[in-house]
């Protein structure tokens, strides 16, 4: 027990809990994208990013390749591996309804922690890069660097896919199909195409998360089910279908969890998390900018 | 063969093990209004679904400028030239009004005239051009009717559907959706016209097909059908099923 912070400690707890939950925010948004599209509860999301974390790791430990560097390579292998994903697996089996599918991703969820902890070890790790202790003084606060930049990265992204949502033609098509399927086909628009695009775009996020992941926390394999677990919270405080309320659902999360470990303690971090979940889903099941969530 | 513009060749079509339409055939020729008329449940839905690929066959076959479409996805026979406006609507209701449209012109083989295609449809319906920005979910019923044909027309459809596009319209605008109807039909786009608004149709209709429970009952031009004593008591009959 810490009691209550000062105003220059609350201010880091807050800008903390911002930079973290971006994190949370950009897992997020994948999820809501593949729920929102193809009704698939991903629950295997934090096991693919702690995947891109480990391609990082080894990127950097074994070629030196800088993380954000390496972004730039993970990022059109992750977007491939979403559609090779949804193509060969998730297209088949949603079909047969939404359990299948929740039923494979959890089944991909374990193989993929299984595997990697097969290949890396269940040990965890972290990537040291030189700046990973550089820290921005601002006035009496210090604000780590590389979570500013992790954060900036989930900016860019969330704007960037914003864009494509707003503007693009594919992006109106992945909005299209999330409202109604079956009249998006009847405007020639093929709803397994642009389920696979969203799917890889989600899987692509994913990615980029455990970019974030990896230089910002020590991991280890089955550090992603927590992690899904926290992107599905945040979709909900967001609200199902919404970008812009991904992101803020995460970064509530975000700043949730550092209030509460500050002024409660860290145990109590999870259990504060999951009551605001709980509180949110009775007083406002669709979430705080969400829209319905009637199709469910 | 003929040289039909959509051809429906003694079609059985079921839901699940519940037969909804028995042996029906019917044709449509180009630049024409073809209706189908009859009751709730008659099968004219099932139809038009059957055309656009949502509903297999079977037994029978459909033909569009003699190629047949039992192989094709919904997608895929959207993109031969059928567009079909379904019963209601159905409009991305929280996309803005332009965004219904552009996705109208999404396939690929339609996207190059987007911007034509848009000034037609704002030309022949004024009103989207003001309402343009805002969500189509926002929109007063008539003004959906017209969004919905108006998103259809997009992709410069050679064969237009229209389910049941009168429902829940007040009578002024559904005359004047007529006029449309009408008015499209001059402009070359042939109409395949589902409803249960029998003397208004019949007026518009070069010819009509009537069913019943699942069956083509009878078919004919609109006005001989009219005048026809026995399709006045399966019509008083439909008047009486559907009130």
């Amino acid at each position: 027990m810490t009691g209550f912070p000062s105003f220059a400690v609350f201010l880091k707890i807050l800008i903390n809990g911002v930079l973290v939950g971006c994190m949370y925010g950009v897992a997020a948004i994948g999820l809501s994208l593949i729920f929102g599209c193809m009704e698939i509860v991903f629950i295997a999301q934090g096991a693919v990013m702690i995947l891109g974390a480990y391609c990082i790791y080894w990127m950097f430990t074994l070629t030196s390749i800088d993380p954000f560097f390496g972004f730039l390579l993970i990022l059109p292998v992750f977007l491939a591996f979403g559609w090779l994903m949804y193509t060969g697996l998730f297209q088949r089996v949603a079909k047969a309804g939404k359990n299948p599918s929740l039923l494979l991703a959890f089944g991909l969820m374990v193989l993929l922690e299984h595997v990697m902890s097969l290949v890396w070890s269940p040990n965890t790790r972290t990537v040291a890069t030189s700046y990973s202790a550089l820290a921005l003084g601002l006035g009496s606060i210090n604000i780590s660097f590389t979570r500013l930049m992790v954060s900036l990265l989930a900016l860019i992204t969330t704007g960037l896919v914003f864009l494509f949502l707003k503007k693009t033609m594919l992006g109106k098509a992945v909005r299209g199909v999330s409202e109604d399927m079956r009249a998006a086909a009847l405007l020639g628009i093929s709803p397994i195409w642009v389920s696979a695009a969203t799917f890889s775009i989600g899987i692509a996020l994913a990615g980029i998360a455990g970019v974030a992941t990896s230089i910002t926390y020590p991991f280890d394999p089955y550090f992603g089910f927590l992690f899904s677990l926290k992107a599905l919270i945040a979709v909900a405080f967001g609200g199902l279908g919404s970008v812009e309320g991904a992101l803020l659902g995460g970064v509530i999360l975000g700043v949730l969890e550092s209030l509460s470990s500050y002024t409660i303690s860290a145990g109590w971090a999870d259990a504060v998390a999951y009551v605001a979940f709980l509180i949110v889903l009775i007083l406002r099941p669709r979430g705080l900018l969400g829209r319905s969530v009637e199709k469910i | 063969m003929e040289n039909h513009l959509l051809e429906v060749r003694n079609v059985d079509i079921f839901y699940g093990d519940a037969q909804a339409v028995w042996d029906v055939s019917f044709y449509v020729d180009k630049e024409k209004i073809i209706a189908l008329v009859g009751a709730n449940g008659a099968g004219k839905s099932t139809l038009l679904n059957a055309i656009s690929s949502f509903n297999p066959l079977r037994k029978g076959g459909i033909f569009f400028s003699g190629k047949s479409t039992a192989k094709l996805k919904p997608e895929e026979v959207a993109t031969m030239g059928i567009s079909h406006v379904p019963e209601g609507r159905r409009l991305f209701s929280r996309l803005t009004v332009l965004e219904n449209l552009e996705l109208g012109a999404y396939p690929a083989n339609t996207r190059p005239f987007l911007k034509e295609s848009l000034n037609r449809a704002f030309d022949l319906f004024p009103l989207l051009r003001k309402r343009a920005h805002q969500a189509a979910g926002t929109l007063s019923g008539g003004e959906q009717q017209m969004l919905a044909i108006a998103r259809a027309l997009m992709a410069r459809p050679i064969l237009l559907m229209l389910d049941e596009p009168s429902l829940g319209l007040a009578p002024i605008l559904v005359r004047r959706l007529f006029e449309t109807i009408e008015a499209l039909n001059k402009s070359g786009v042939t109409i395949l016209l589902v409803e249960q608004n029998i003397p208004q149709t019949l007026k518009i209709a070069d010819y009509a097909y009537v069913l019943q429970t699942g069956t083509l009952r009878m078919e004919g031009r609109g006005e001989n059908l009219i005048s026809d004593p026995n399709f006045q008591q399966a019509f008083l009959g439909v008047m009486r099923a559907s009130t």
